[in-house]
This record gives C-alpha cells, sequence and structure tokens, in this order.
C-alpha cells in the first residue's frame, strides 16, 4: 500500500523549470560566430553542440545558433571536437 | 554593378609584424575597392589563442571587414587570400543582397555609443534583479 503512494510523491515532485530562449528574452543578444565567448555556453566540452531540450533555445534561434557556431569553428574559434583542441 | 553587402574575416599569421599586418589589410581592403566596393568597417582583433592549431599555428591575428562589393570582387579576395602565405583562414559571410552605406555604417556608430554608456547599462540591470527579488 505504501508503494503507490511514494511513487504518487515522487512523479509530483519531478518538475523541470521551464526554460526560457535566451536569444528570446533578450533582443540584443544575437548568435554570432564572431562572439566565442557566448557560443561556448552552447556546446558541450567536447565541443559538441546541445541540443534544445537543454538549453531551452527557441527553433528559431537554434537553427541561427547552429549556423553560427558551424561557423566559428570554421574560422578556428570553437573546437571541432575536443581532441583538435590545443593542450 | 550592384553591390551587395559582404563580411569577410581572416586570420593572419602570428609571426606577422604589425606594419605587415597594416600592409596585408591594405591589400585586401584595395582589391574590394579597386572593384568598386565600398569599405565600412575593418576591425582588428588582438593576438588571439585559436581552438585548434591551423598550419601548426597556435595563434592568429583576426581581422573583420564589413563592405560592399560585387559579386565578382569576392572571387577576386578569396583568390588573392589563398595566394597569400600570411593568411591562414579566411571566410566570406554574404549579409544582405542589397547594399546601403548609410545604413550599414550605422552599425558602427550605434555600436560605439553603446560601449560608451556600459555604466548605465550596467546599473539597469541591477535594478532589474532587485526587481525580480521582491516579485519573489
Amino acid at each position: 500500500m505504501q508503494r503507490p503512494q511514494q511513487n504518487r510523491y515522487k512523479r509530483r515532485r519531478i518538475y523541470v523549470r521551464r526554460k526560457v530562449c535566451r536569444f528570446c528574452a533578450d533582443k540584443s543578444l544575437v548568435a554570432d560566430y564572431k562572439k566565442p565567448e557566448l557560443l561556448r555556453g552552447f556546446i558541450t566540452e567536447r565541443g559538441k553542440i546541445l541540443p534544445r531540450r537543454v538549453t531551452g533555445t527557441c527553433a528559431r534561434h537554434q537553427r541561427r545558433l547552429t549556423n553560427e557556431i558551424k561557423k566559428a569553428r570554421i574560422m578556428a574559434l570553437l573546437p571541432f571536437t575536443s581532441g583538435h583542441a590545443i593542450e | 554593378m550592384k553591390l551587395r553587402h559582404y563580411e569577410t574575416m581572416f586570420l593572419l599569421h602570428p609571426d606577422l609584424s604589425s606594419e605587415e599586418r597594416k600592409n596585408a589589410i591594405e591589400k585586401f581592403s584595395g582589391i574590394i575597392k579597386k572593384d568598386q566596393g565600398q569599405i565600412v568597417n575593418i576591425d582588428e582583433w588582438p593576438l588571439r589563442k585559436l581552438a585548434y592549431k591551423v598550419q601548426k599555428q597556435a595563434q592568429g591575428y583576426y581581422v573583420v571587414m564589413d563592405f560592399g562589393a560585387p559579386g565578382s570582387a569576392i572571387e577576386e579576395l578569396s583568390r588573392n587570400f589563398r595566394l597569400d602565405e600570411g593568411v591562414l583562414k579566411f571566410m566570406t559571410t554574404k549579409l544582405d543582397d542589397e547594399f546601403d552605406p548609410v545604413e550599414a555604417s550605422k552599425k558602427y556608430a550605434e555600436k560605439v555609443t553603446e560601449e560608451e554608456d556600459v555604466g548605465g547599462k550596467a546599473g539597469t540591470e541591477e535594478a532589474g534583479t532587485t526587481a525580480e527579488g521582491k516579485e519573489e
């Protein structure tokens, strides 16, 4: 009898705070390959692009973000993978 | 000839002296001007560490040029980038199909004023956080 109650309790507790797209929240913030410091917040340590479900970026801004990260990689502002990185 | 709005970023070899860099930038901007292009802004970045090695170099000087030019100028520019050994990487992005020199230079005028009142901006941000705190 105790078990289902516990489960229900658990299920109710697990809720994720709604993430807001950072680019929608701050209109002056633009994803730009010339700002690698900003883009660094949207890639993993290994250099992979973080999915929308992690960062909360909206679809439109994620598309732009992805393109800008790829441009930054081409220009050696961001690493393709950590294996290619210096150090 | 129709001008389009472009932005070119290129990476210069770290061993180049400031004079050699200046000459290189002049050379490339000269190519744009020769093809009836108009340069809006040239931004030289300080020596920067690269994310990965390029031609065995771990750092380099980035230069960003904002300009309007006909498409043929880009071809000529790219050809010269490839020939120049001081250029490690280059990339041209089309910002817009139309080029309006007045509109394009506005961006840089605004940027300068923005940088000037950084102090004021920080002040408003602080106000924002205190307001949020009250709501909670």
